[in-house]
């Protein structure tokens, strides 16, 4: 089932003026239900103003060519606009700018007040939505949400859009601005999200670190334009599209070609850091086994330096050596090549778009 | 439903009329809006028109920037023509129906109120248009400098009024996005009875309060951080320089405004029979 | 002399009624002309508010900051303090005065009163040295955040300050205009500004020759990156290692000592250097 169907949308703002820009351009993509998209593109490439369509903040602007069908549901049709916005759940970012209400749980209710729900199912949801981000109900329901810090009001921002109990959860830059601590949390948080409450996911980021720990499908816009939509670890191995799209890579696979560079040859497909060091510590072991123990030795001599771990690293070199040779060389990523899929950078989605009639 | 809302907002183009000193635009714009209400003929409404559009042609501004400001005031404009057309009861009868009577007179005042307004609303949107909001402030604070005088604290007048115009865009912005924030969760903001509506503009309203005092806050450091002062000691970049073009600019309003006065006070027959040459019978 | 002297600084934030927040403690600290620093730690650690601190935007609760010899709580000098220690705050929407870019910039000389040819000779230079002459007359609402953020340095620069602080400049931008103001800063720090880089990003922490870190308003850590990323300490306060530093910590403890890492660049000759 898809979650998302769009065909042929295009949009231009301000249409007509000098400041007239054409933000999408032909969009064709459809999104699984219970998959984890990341969208990504550079600032101004049209992320925004696709993600308003799925709810219907924004309408398509020709009607007859393009359409948004989401959860089965034209985006474009008013008489089911808002069971369509109650079905997709929107974290803007800067989520705790929006906060309004006089008390946390008034805020987180809003949302479910909307909706009509019995009042004994709205305080149901609020306690949830509050357990869900991590905030326990009896400390917070009665607090003013402008007294928090700023980690907590992002977490009862998104308390306020999960208590919709959304299919679809939208989240743009959620991350943005908070400490590191924060950021764990949340990312972390995300993918329970996913699990407990919203089966699909669709971030905007900017960091692929992000992306790429989270996502299952990444789709990069430029100008409007979907350049390319796949597997983050395809996705990211076209080196030359990334850096076209004027998108950075995960740290991880910077990291590869900043080692390319020096002679040292991973997988183009790495692109997490575990995957990054299970690819080095197989090199190692490899290397020490190859060499012989006494150039190991040696190498590893001369970097610890007097380093008192050094016996440490000794013994646990020794046991290094005892791996199979077989690994060689690039093929000591963790990710086998064979499972690169023809071109996945291009333009996959079009294969979707049959089955997107369902009409309202 | 924030969406239609014009603000007059400046419109860049590289034109004579933008780089005109904005003082003599703001003291011409007033002869021109006051000269609109000597207006008292066809003729002269022409007249008006035509300068108008000899001014957003030299200004390079596509006829819609300048009717969107129009747009404005529709409301207002219907309201006071139907007001007007009914109640004046002098001169030929037109049509009556029961106590509604619309006389040759009352048509004729009602055409020529519209016309005053809208051309009164474009005059005067064709200063924001063509004015950035800074020039505008500067080009206040320079007319109301004798002000400070009589103790009116001229410099921090014109201060909030350049930072209030310079943060128009930003709020909107952010009333944009809190609108879009608060509907994906379901917000109806336009529909049910005015006290619904009301009620239902709170969760946009608080939010962009607190937002502005935020903005303001960290504003106030922003500035401070940069000696921000309304002493004399402040010095400006920008000394405005009355050119060649600021004068026949000038020359172009003050010759529109005499030939109204004179239409108007010395020689009413040509304009009535200007008008009486055009229109005929209608008349 | 050090330029900035930081002597048993505490400070106050009145809350409300009989609640008050001490958000700095008893911090001392020095720093030397020409250094770049970058001051980390945890939201609510501080930072900002010692920011605030160094260019009179707050004065000492206890204590006193010293400015190439002068007090920040010296109100007759302050104006100079203000102009010497220039700032650059995290919202680039709430520090432009101006529509103009070039009026923007303008705003800091017109407050130091200085005469016309002066105030656009700096902005010309100022534009100039963050990259932005060719935007001088454009709407600064339409500029990109990193854009936005290199016309807020300009306008600093254009009161020739000697010190530049960042507070969380980049915290807001997209890696391209953090790239952007990053490239300028590194500029300016090898023209000689003393700059002060406040940020919770580690990787940017990275970049400074000196890494301060706060925690609960204390001064907690002190050191050249490399000694800020492995100090023990450096966990309790609330900060997570750039990701190159972090696998290379996972991969000592594996037994494979890839050296000192702060960058992804240290990483990889680190690898290079084991491998060869």
């Amino acid at each position: 089932m898809q979650a998302v169907e769009i065909k042929n949308l295009s949009f231009v703002y301000s249409k007509g003026t000098p400041n007239e820009k054409l933000a999408l351009d032909n969009i064709n993509l459809s999104i699984e239900e219970g998959s984890f998209v990341a969208l990504i593109g550079a600032t101004g490439s049209g992320k925004s103003t696709l993600i308003q369509h799925l709810n219907g903040l924004i309408k398509p602007q020709d009607k007859k060519q393009s359409s948004v069908i989401v959860g089965g549901k034209n985006a474009a049709d008013k008489k089911t606009l808002k069971t369509l916005r109650f079905e997709v759940g929107m974290v803007f970012q800067y989520p705790e700018y929006q906060l309004f209400a006089d008390t946390v749980e008034k805020d987180v209710a809003f949302g479910p007040k909307n909706m009509k729900l019995p009042a004994d199912e709205v305080s149901r949801r609020v306690k949830r939505a509050l357990e869900t981000v991590g905030l326990d109900y009896n400390e917070f329901a009665e607090r003013s949400p402008f007294d928090l810090s700023g980690g907590e009001k992002r977490r009862v921002a998104i308390a306020g859009v999960i208590a919709m109990e959304p299919k679809i959860l939208v989240l743009d830059e959620p991350v943005a601005g908070l400490d590191p601590a924060g950021r764990a949390e949340l990312l972390a948080l995300i993918k329970t999200l996913q699990k407990e409450v919203s089966p699909t996911v669709i971030l905007v980021s900017h960091n692929m670190d992000d992306v790429a720990a989270l996502a299952d499908r990444v789709v990069a816009l430029k100008d409007g334009r979907i350049v390319a939509d796949g597997a983050p670890r395809d996705v990211f191995s076209h080196r030359g599209l990334i850096m076209d799209i004027g998108l950075d890579l995960p740290t991880a696979a910077r990291i590869v070609d900043k080692l390319e560079k020096k002679g040292i040859t991973l997988s183009k497909r790495i692109i997490t850091m575990a995957e990054l060091k299970d690819a080095l510590l197989s090199i190692f072991k490899k290397r020490a086994k190859k060499r012989g123990n006494n150039m190991g030795y040696a190498q590893i001599n001369a970097v610890t330096d007097g380093d008192k771990n050094a016996d440490k690293n000794v013994e646990e070199r020794d046991e290094a050596s005892l791996v199979d040779e077989k690994a060689k060389g690039d093929e000591s990523s963790p990710v086998s090549d064979e499972k690169a899929e023809g071109d996945g950078a291009k333009d996959e989605n079009d294969s979707g778009s049959a089955g997107g009639g369902e009409d309202v | 439903m924030f969406k239609d809302v014009a603000f007059g907002q400046y419109y860049p183009a590289n034109s004579a009329v933008h780089k005109l000193d904005s003082r003599i635009k703001l003291i011409l714009t007033l002869v021109y809006i006051i000269g609109i209400f000597f207006v008292k003929s066809y003729f002269g409404f022409m007249l008006t028109a035509a300068l108008l559009i000899i001014i957003i042609i030299a200004a390079k501004l596509p006829m819609a920037s300048v009717l969107r400001s129009v747009r404005g005031i529709l409301l207002l404009v219907v309201l006071t023509s139907i007001i007007n057309l009914f109640m004046i009861k002098d001169g030929d009868v037109l049509v009556q129906w029961k106590i509604f009577v619309i006389t040759k007179n009352g048509v004729h005042t009602t055409i020529k109120m519209v016309l005053r307004l809208v051309l009164l609303i474009s005059g005067a949107s064709l200063l924001a248009l063509t004015t950035t909001p800074v020039e505008l402030a500067d080009g206040l604070e320079s007319l109301m400098r004798p002000l400070s005088l009589i103790k009116v604290p001229v410099r921090d007048i014109a201060m909030i009024m350049s930072i209030a115009l310079r943060f128009i865009p930003t709020l909107f912005d952010e009333t944009n996005k809190i609108v879009s924030a608060q509907k994906a969760r379901g917000a109806s903001l336009d529909t049910g009875n005015i006290f619904a509506r009301i009620k239902a503009l709170i969760p946009v309203l608080i939010p962009l309060f607190v937002s502005s005092f935020r903005r303001a806050d960290e504003l106030a450091f922003a500035m401070d951080a940069r000696c921000y002062n309304a002493t004399d000691k402040r010095t400006k970049m920008k000394k405005p320089k009355i050119k060649f073009s600021d004068v026949l600019a000038a020359f172009v309003v003050l010759s529109f405004f005499t030939v109204i006065l004179l239409e108007r006070y010395y020689f009413p027959s040509v304009g009535i029979n200007i008008d009486a040459m055009i229109f005929g019978g209608l008349l | 002399m050090p330029f900035i002297e930081i002597k048993g600084v505490s400070y106050v934030y009145p809350l409300r009624e009989g609640v008050s927040l001490k958000a700095v403690k008893n911090l001392s600290l020095s720093i030397e002309a020409g250094e770049f620093v970058a001051l980390t730690g945890m939201n609510g650690s501080g930072k900002s508010t010692l920011a605030k601190l160094l260019n009179g935007l707050f004065k000492p609760t206890e204590g006193e900051i010293l400015i190439d010899g002068v007090s920040t709580a010296n109100e007759e000098r302050i104006f100079d303090i203000r102009r010497r220690v220039g700032m650059v705050f995290q919202n680039p929407d709430n520090q432009t005065v101006a529509t103009l870019i070039e009026d923007d910039v303008a705003f800091g000389p017109e407050n130091l009163g200085l005469p016309r040819d002066e105030i656009i000779k700096r902005v010309n230079f100022a534009l100039q040295a963050v990259g932005m002459s060719e935007y001088r007359k454009r709407d600064a609402a339409k500029l990109s955040g990193g854009q936005k953020q290199r016309v807020a340095i300009a306008g600093v620069l254009a009161m020739r300050p000697d010190v530049l602080i960042l507070d969380e400049a980049t915290s807001m931008l997209d890696p391209a205009g953090r790239e952007e103001v990053m490239g300028v800063v590194r500029k300016l720090v090898e023209q000689g500004i003393t700059v002060i880089n406040i940020t919770h990003n580690m990787e940017e922490a990275a970049l400074a020759k000196r890494v301060v870190v706060l925690r609960k308003g204390r001064l907690a850590i002190d050191g050249t990156p490399s000694q800020v990323f492995s100090s023990s300490l450096f966990e309790s306060c609330g900060l997570t290692l750039p990701p190159a530093a972090a696998l290379a910590k996972e991969l000592k403890d594996s037994g494979i000592d890839v050296g000192t890492v702060t960058t992804e660049e240290s990483f990889a000759e680190g690898i290079c250097k084991l491998l060869r």
